[in-house]
């Protein structure tokens, strides 16, 4: 047995070495194909990690008509926080409404002056918990808060939220038909190669029938090359993978506009990086196999 | 040894490479199988391996029906039967003890006796000094010998051998006999498809000769 295995490692080691070109390019079509699919798979993640970061704004404010008086505030606060879904709120006043309005306007300020300081009305500012950045959450909230009188007008921005998760639905279903466009040609890529290399080798598979090689004898070498194969490919593309990372990806989303402040860009995390690499080893392995059943024949 | 019952094989309605051929050959018997291009010769020798099976018929090896064998099998039959081909079939990327070495190594034999016996065949054919050269790197006799120590190294009973001078001269040709001759002394079933007519002049032997397909002389010296 163990006299068996060190014969096929040793051949499929050999047979690399004899045909360095067409290893070559197995692996680096492997590597193309792996490392296309994994990048689209990093953009995928990070452009969600964007959307659930510009979720995170998403909230509920509501406008007193008259401000609370001191001692029912605590209570209202309290009794908006045990909502289901809401984190946290926190009370504006219309003094420090009017400050923020004063930043915003920053070099306009000065048209303000004169203005009551009492313009805008006090309100709470309701941020929502994790699960709940979206349109059902902030209705269950609106719901609630709405058979509260105290409240004169509640802002959700109802028009952006149905936006973004049609944006988000979307860039799910392009993520899903692109990603399956990108394995499909991979697999397609991949096995025609390793056919290619195959049909190089073809006299020695026919001499091996020859001499009275079983099936088995014949494919576990191959297979056992493609796999060694898929794992140098699934490493290059992991290679390829964090140097454009480090170049050009996490530059380009810190510097995007719309990326929001303490947005840190997403790399694949070590389970992620073992299943690429894993993937370039089934790819090689199942690449290998199909070709083989072609071309091993008794 | 090996019997043939009412073999036919046909390729398609129109293309007939062998007709009820009946022919039974003893253990130990050199046979040539003679005729014209096309007379069905490798097919013959074809069928007898497990190349191809019969279209009607019945084939018996060693009194095993062969053409009942699964592809599974197989294998296991051509590891009893040793083939020598005109164009060598050898690996040319291989050093001439690697494509000797092929053959066991694909029946699981361990290394040391590999390099035993690969060493012995190699010398059998006077070839034990070439052992790390290419087959492309040699002469088109020694090709040919490296070819028939590949199918002697397994010790088979039979050993098939299609038209195996047809690449060489006159004094190689003669070398190759004598190695078959050798073979076949060691008690090893020789059928050697040929249409050279002076081989079986010089070597006289049973001749089957076939033409179209038909058995049409078993000739005994």
């Amino acid at each position: 047995m163990l006299d068996n295995i060190s014969y096929f490692i040793r051949r499929a080691l050999r047979n690399m070495r004899q045909w360095p070109v067409l290893c070559s390019a197995a692996i680096l079509t492997m590597a193309v194909a792996l490392a296309t699919m994994a990048t689209f798979f990093l953009v995928v993640i990070n452009i969600q990690g964007l959307a659930t970061s510009w979720s995170e704004e998403v909230q509920v404010v509501a406008y007193f008509q008259y401000p609370p008086a001191g001692n029912q505030l605590a209570p209202l606060i309290r009794k908006v926080e045990a909502f289901a879904d809401v984190k946290q709120a926190i009370y504006i006043t219309k003094t420090e409404a009017l400050k923020r309005f004063e930043a915003r306007l920053g070099d306009d300020a000065g048209l303000l002056e004169g203005v009551s300081r009492d313009l805008l009305p006090a309100s709470l500012e309701i941020s929502l918990k994790s699960g709940s950045h979206n349109r059902e959450g902030v209705a269950r909230v609106v719901a609630e808060l709405k058979k509260d009188s105290r409240f004169d007008d509640l802002r959700f921005g109802q028009e952006w939220l149905e936006r973004f998760e049609n944006f988000v639905d979307l860039l799910k279903f392009v993520g899903l038909v692109l990603g399956s466009f990108f394995l499909l040609a991979a697999l397609f890529i991949v096995s025609n190669t390793i056919k290619l290399t195959l049909y190089a080798r073809r006299d020695e598979l026919e001499i091996m029938a020859l001499v009275g090689a079983t099936k088995r004898f014949i494919q576990i070498p191959f297979l056992l090359e493609g796999a060694l194969q898929g794992l140098a490919s699934g490493v290059c593309a992991l290679g390829f993978l964090t140097l454009a990372y480090k170049l050009l990806l996490q530059k380009s989303l810190q510097t995007f506009w719309l990326t929001p402040v303490g947005f840190d860009p997403i790399f694949l995390n070590g389970n992620q990086q073992l299943i690429l690499v894993l993937c370039g080893i089934l790819l090689g392995s199942l690449g290998s196999l199909v070709s083989l059943r072609k071309f091993v024949r008794l | 040894m090996i019997q043939l019952f009412n073999v036919t094989k046909s390729y398609g309605k129109e293309n007939v490479a062998l007709r009820e051929m009946t022919v039974h050959i003893e253990k130990g018997e050199f046979t040539y199988v003679t005729g014209p291009s096309g007379a069905g010769k490798t097919t013959f020798l074809n069928m007898l391996y497990g190349a191809c099976k019969p279209t009607r018929g019945q084939i018996l090896i060693n009194g095993i029906n062969i053409t009942r064998m699964s592809g599974r099998q197989i294998p296991y039959l051509r590891r009893k039967i040793g083939v020598v081909f005109q164009d060598y079939k050898l690996l040319n990327s291989r050093s001439v003890y690697e494509n000797v070495a092929f053959a066991l190594e694909a029946q699981g034999k361990k290394r040391y006796e590999v390099s035993k016996r690969v060493y012995k065949a190699l010398k059998e054919v006077g070839l034990e000094h070439r052992l790390q050269r290419k087959p492309i790197e040699l002469s088109g006799g020694e090709q040919q010998r490296i070819a028939i120590a590949r199918a002697l190294v397994v010790e088979p009973l039979i050993l098939l051998a299609d038209e195996p001078s047809g690449n060489l001269d006159q004094e190689v040709t003669l070398e190759i006999m004598e190695l078959f001759k050798r073979a076949n002394a060691r008690g090893t079933t020789v059928l050697l498809a040929t249409h050279d007519h002076s081989l079986y002049k010089r070597f006289p032997k049973r001749v089957l000769g076939l033409e179209d397909g038909r058995l049409i002389m078993d000739h005994q010296p």
